[in-house]
């Protein structure tokens, strides 16, 4: 099939699992809920601390005997996630066959949760556990384990940019079928809570206790998350497409974001650019929104610059906490979902959880409040901001046209 | 940079790729302008030149001083950013470190300062803020950024054996976006602590290898495609040295596994 550069990206099927709960359906309905009530305390992650966080609830499926290397929790909840689309996904493979068939995988952890057991058992025991293998640790074992579990044989690989692996793991999906390397691509994150990213947080100050506050005065921190979401991403039009990629870079702090939220501003530009669109195309922005001071402060001012203050936005890491490596990805399941889900051409928002106490520092934008609609007057277009660690920046734009389902879309 | 080194157009002949498919090849074919290679011992062009005709397996442990960073951002550097970014800085002017797109790909990234830390939080220790920080897969590409004030998109990935071809790829997706940019691709990895070598069937090996990538420029034009399902080879030194040993000859055509490059002339 022809692919043009400028061709359509859809993002055919979608599996999903957060503190939210399992597959579309139930994370859509906890989503317009809007209350971090699936948070949980633990006290195992940091040293004389208890931590809420967006810990997965549900239990996950077995790694096969055969993929006995990847057996790690993170693998876990990624297959839990694959699972929920294997139909689609046998029927992409059944269509242009294993090897014309790749996966893009995002993670900041991979197994590091199970690494962090194998090096406790070989520092009490000696010797690390039987069943670790270095392919639980590794970044790339991520896709290797979704690609041998799902019999493709296109290129896998994992990327990792802290915070915006996910959302570049779509991007680079979207490329693989305009370059015609692949006729589909399995694309998407997963990372789980771990002692490592937990104390590494804490040590940076970027914590806080309880559950995230973003944008509000009292902000104090993120809250962690773990979770997994995948997509079936094919050329093509109809259903949900990925529109407008946008990527930049912070040069500024390994662990801090340029405080004027330039790069931020060039990211969202950029995805806009890529798609088309003027800001005023935008529907709904869901904010990479962490809850740390510095976050919210330079990307309320890039979104300010960018959209003015009008657009509906939020931030739904109150909901799941910060999957990290999987928030790109999750959040645009999020987006996935309100497009998925129109009626009528009205748009269902994700709410924005906090106290409600705005920060005279910050633009007051305009977050969502819970059973909020959209109705945007032509076909609708939704952003999703990701911004990692180390200054790595992607901005995604969402779409839906009439087109296939567009009898839901009326106007 | 005194090694870094020019590509000019070969003059091979022209390779056709068997591949039927409809997407102009133009789009998976790319020049490789300049490239630069760092290993403990291995410092300069015509070092590697000598390498390439008599490759040895690569040292394992050395790193270099990487000077050319800010002394700062230097002291927090572990040996992999240290022998990445030299081959980064090795590889592109001065006046293009502030604009290229990067590609950072590396099987075992940080793993080794990973696993200090995992140490660190099993025995209940607090972690250094900073050291969490420059341990992420991205560091080298966030150090990278900040030392070249370069506000380009990166990405950094690992695809554990086919690590080097991947990384390839991922720099083709980066000039499907921006078709006039060009991009710096970094292969880097450090030998793995020993309690996990022994898992890995690669050759251990520190090196970086770095190419400017771009779809238009004055360097030898090649074409990647996947096609077949053999295997990914283990090769007695890293992929990598195996792919400026055939960017460095007058071979058509160069294979790892179901990857491959074809020269277009």
């Amino acid at each position: 099939m022809l692919m043009p550069s400028d061709a359509a990206c859809r993002l055919s099927a979608l599996g999903i699992v957060t503190a939210l709960g399992s597959g579309g359906d139930e994370v859509w309905s906890r989503l317009l809920d809007g209350e971090p009530s699936r948070l949980v305390d633990r006290a195992d992650l940091v040293p004389d601390r208890v931590l809420r966080v967006g810990a997965v609830h549900d239990p996950l499926p077995r790694i096969p005997a055969r993929l006995a290397a990847f057996d790690c929790r993170n693998n876990a909840m990624a297959l839990a996630a694959l699972a929920q689309i294997e139909e689609p996904i046998a029927r992409a493979l059944r269509e242009h066959g294993a090897e014309r068939v790749g996966v893009v995988m995002g993670t900041s952890t991979s197994g590091v949760a199970d690494a962090e057991g194998a090096i406790r058992h070989e520092l009490s025991e000696g010797g690390l556990t039987p069943t670790f293998d270095y392919a639980q640790l590794e970044f790339g074992g991520l896709a290797s384990f979704a690609a041998d579990y799902l019999g493709v044989r296109g290129p896998a690989y994992s990327l990792s940019t802290a915070c915006s692996s996910g959302a570049r793991a779509l991007a680079s999906a979207r490329s693989l079928l305009r370059l015609g390397v692949c006729d589909a691509v399995i694309a998407g994150a997963a990372d789980s809570l771990c002692g490592l990213t937990a104390n590494g947080f804490t040590a940076l100050s970027a914590v806080c206790d309880g559950v995230t506050n973003p944008c509000s005065k009292n902000r104090a921190g993120l809250t962690l998350g773990e979770g997994a979401a995948v997509f079936l991403v094919e050329p093509g039009p109809g259903g949900v497409q990925l529109y407008g990629v946008g990527e930049s870079s912070e040069a500024h702090h390994m662990s801090a974001p340029d405080p004027s939220g330039a790069g931020a501003e060039v990211s969202m530009r950029g995805a806009l650019e890529d798609a088309g669109l003027g800001p005023d195309a935008i529907a709904y922005l869901n904010l990479h929104g962490t809850g740390t001071p510095l976050n919210d402060k330079m990307e309320c001012l890039a979104v300010e610059r960018v959209f003015g203050r009008a657009l509906p936005v939020s931030s739904t890491k109150p909901l799941v906490g910060h999957t990290l490596g999987a928030a790109g990805a999750i959040e645009a399941a999020f987006c996935w979902l309100v497009l998925d889900r129109a009626q009528s051409g009205a748009l269902a928002l994700p709410p924005h959880w906090w106290d409600g106490e705005g920060d005279a520092e910050l633009p007051a934008l305009h977050l969502v409040q819970k059973g909020e609609t959209a109705h945007p007057r032509s076909a609708p277009r939704v952003m999703t901001n990701s911004f990692g660690f180390g200054g790595n920046n992607c901005t995604l734009v969402l779409g839906r046209d009439g087109g296939r389902r567009g009898t839901e879309l009326t106007n | 940079m005194t090694f870094s080194t020019p590509l000019t157009s070969s003059s091979t002949g022209r390779g056709e790729s068997q591949l039927v498919n409809s997407v102009p090849a133009k789009l998976r074919s790319a020049r490789v302008l300049r490239w630069s290679a760092w290993a403990p011992g291995l410092e300069t062009p015509e070092a590697w030149r000598a390498w390439c005709a008599e490759p040895v397996p690569l040292a394992t442990t050395g790193h270099p001083e990487a000077k050319f960073l800010p002394a700062m951002l230097r002291r927090r550097c572990s040996p992999l950013t240290r022998i990445a970014l030299t081959a980064a800085w090795g590889c592109v002017e001065e006046g293009e470190l502030g604009r290229v797109r990067t590609v950072f790909a590396s099987r075992h990234g940080s793993v080794n300062e990973s696993i200090e830390m995992i140490e660190q939080v099993v025995r209940r220790e607090r972690l250094s803020p900073a050291q969490f920080s420059h341990t992420v897969h991205n560091a080298q590409a966030g150090l990278f950024c900040i030392a070249a004030q370069n506000r380009a998109a990166s990405c950094s990935l690992a695809g554990r054996a086919d690590t080097f071809a991947c990384g390839w790829l991922e720099v083709l997706t980066h000039l499907e976006r921006d078709p006039a940019s060009r991009v710096l691709y970094v292969m880097a990895d450090v030998e793995l602590a020993p309690r996990f070598a022994e898992l890995v069937e690669e050759p251990e090996a520190s090196y970086a290898l770095a190419l400017l990538i771009a779809r238009d420029g004055d360097g030898p034009e090649l074409q990647f495609d996947l096609e077949g399902v053999d295997a990914t080879p283990v090769t007695p030194w890293p992929h990598a040295g195996e792919f400026l040993r055939f960017l460095l000859s007058d071979a058509e055509r160069f294979s790892l596994g179901r990857f491959h490059w074809t020269q277009c002339g």
